[in-house]
């Protein structure tokens, strides 16, 4: 570790380009929904199903900083860090509280994904690749849930912005930089080592999730 | 022979009266509720037809859900007498443009009724082509109508 370098890397790339292309994938597929534009809604969800699916993997083989082991911490590690977090000593990737926004907004997307999987419209037209496997019925009422989540995961967003809002304006601390590059200045004598990833964990990711996502794709059907 | 058929007729006109009275004294909530429940019906038909379409393409499934589509198609142009709209005060995504534009939302409802024979016509003809092909057509009809009469969610 050399002691000169100034930044220290703290997300790998599959973390950043997981969270903006969702912010991307999430625009075009409410855009294209609401203008009923479904060939692009469908193609946006798909991505949107490999990204979340290739970010729950990541949680277990990616970067340190990735990990959900890592991030996740109990009650006792939450108080503790509102107790005495003075917005200058830098987290080593999320914060006791941020780990649990990610979870929440993981949470969240997935289930308004898996919901869209079943959606059936109003008039049986369109609907998502498994809609065959359920009734009309249940069908709408995946269409319901997903859009009731989406309501939910628009609040869990706001917060999301708010509370970097918060430490950008408040703590004079830029969380969107390092998101973008990977790096974050270091604070004086800290010694956080760069963060390294796997490209054999993620090859296998990208070729298991893109699998899954073909199979979920063609609902299933193979011949 | 002779005598029955008078008395058939006198039946017939009697059913029809009482049809008709029965008609007329269904509250707006009753006939509201009537065509949604058929759009309902509708709506699974379509669906049986695309899971069908897009899979086992089973003849009779597909004859069965068009012919169902057709029936409850042919009923709903005359649910929609004047006084059960929005005004009506029960809820419904039915626009006043309905009773507004009334020949060309009947001219609407006419096409889908033509549409949806045409394709209970071929559903069981084995023609998956053609059978989606006029699929697309009915779907693309039921659209066009509730792109013009229906409030959006």
């Amino acid at each position: 570790m050399s002691s000169e370098s100034e930044t220290v890397k703290v997300w790998d790339p599959f973390v950043r380009v997981f969270h903006w292309s969702l912010i991307t994938l999430f625009a075009v597929a409410w855009y294209s929904g609401e203008n009923h534009d479904m060939d692009r809604h469908r193609q946006a969800g798909y991505a949107i199903f490999a990204l979340v699916v290739f970010r729950i993997f990541w949680g277990f083989a990616g970067g340190r900083t990735a990990r959900f082991a890592q991030f996740l911490k109990g009650p006792g590690a939450i108080a503790q860090y509102l107790k005495t977090h003075d917005g200058e000593t830098p987290s080593d990737g999320h914060n006791p509280l941020g780990g649990w926004s990610v979870v929440a907004l993981l949470t969240v997307v997935l289930a308004i994904t898996l919901a869209g999987l079943f959606a059936v419209d109003v008039d049986g037209i369109e609907s998502g690749p498994l809609a065959d496997w359920v009734s009309f019925d249940t069908g709408r009422m995946a269409s319901e849930w997903h859009e009731g989540v989406f309501k939910a995961a628009l609040a869990v967003i706001c917060l999301h912005v708010l509370a970097i809002g918060y430490y950008q304006i408040l703590n004079a601390q830029n969380l969107i930089g390092p998101m973008i590059t990977g790096k974050r200045d270091r604070a004086k004598g800290e010694t956080t080592p760069d963060v390294k990833w796997s490209p054999v964990a993620a090859l296998v990711g990208i070729v298991v999730v893109g699998a899954l996502t073909w199979l979920v794709m063609s609902g299933f059907k193979l011949g | 022979m002779t005598r029955a058929k008078p008395m058939f007729l006198l039946a017939l006109a009697a059913a029809m009266v009482a049809g008709g009275a029965i008609a007329s004294a269904a509250s707006p909530a009753e006939t509201i509720a009537a065509r949604q429940a058929n759009f309902k019906k509708m709506g699974g038909a379509m669906k049986a037809l695309k899971d069908e379409l897009g899979g086992g393409a089973d003849k009779a499934k597909l004859l069965a859900a068009a012919r169902t589509l057709a029936a409850t198609a042919r009923l709903q142009g005359g649910l929609f007498p004047a006084g059960t709209g929005p005004s009506s005060g029960v809820k419904t995504d039915a626009l006043p443009a309905i009773w507004a534009q009334k020949p060309v939302f009947d001219a609407a409802a006419g096409k889908l009724v033509a549409e949806a024979d045409k394709l209970a016509g071929i559903a069981g003809s084995g023609n998956t082509a053609a059978v989606l092909a006029q699929f697309k057509v009915v779907g693309g009809t039921c659209a066009a109508c509730h792109r013009q009469f229906r409030a959006e969610e």
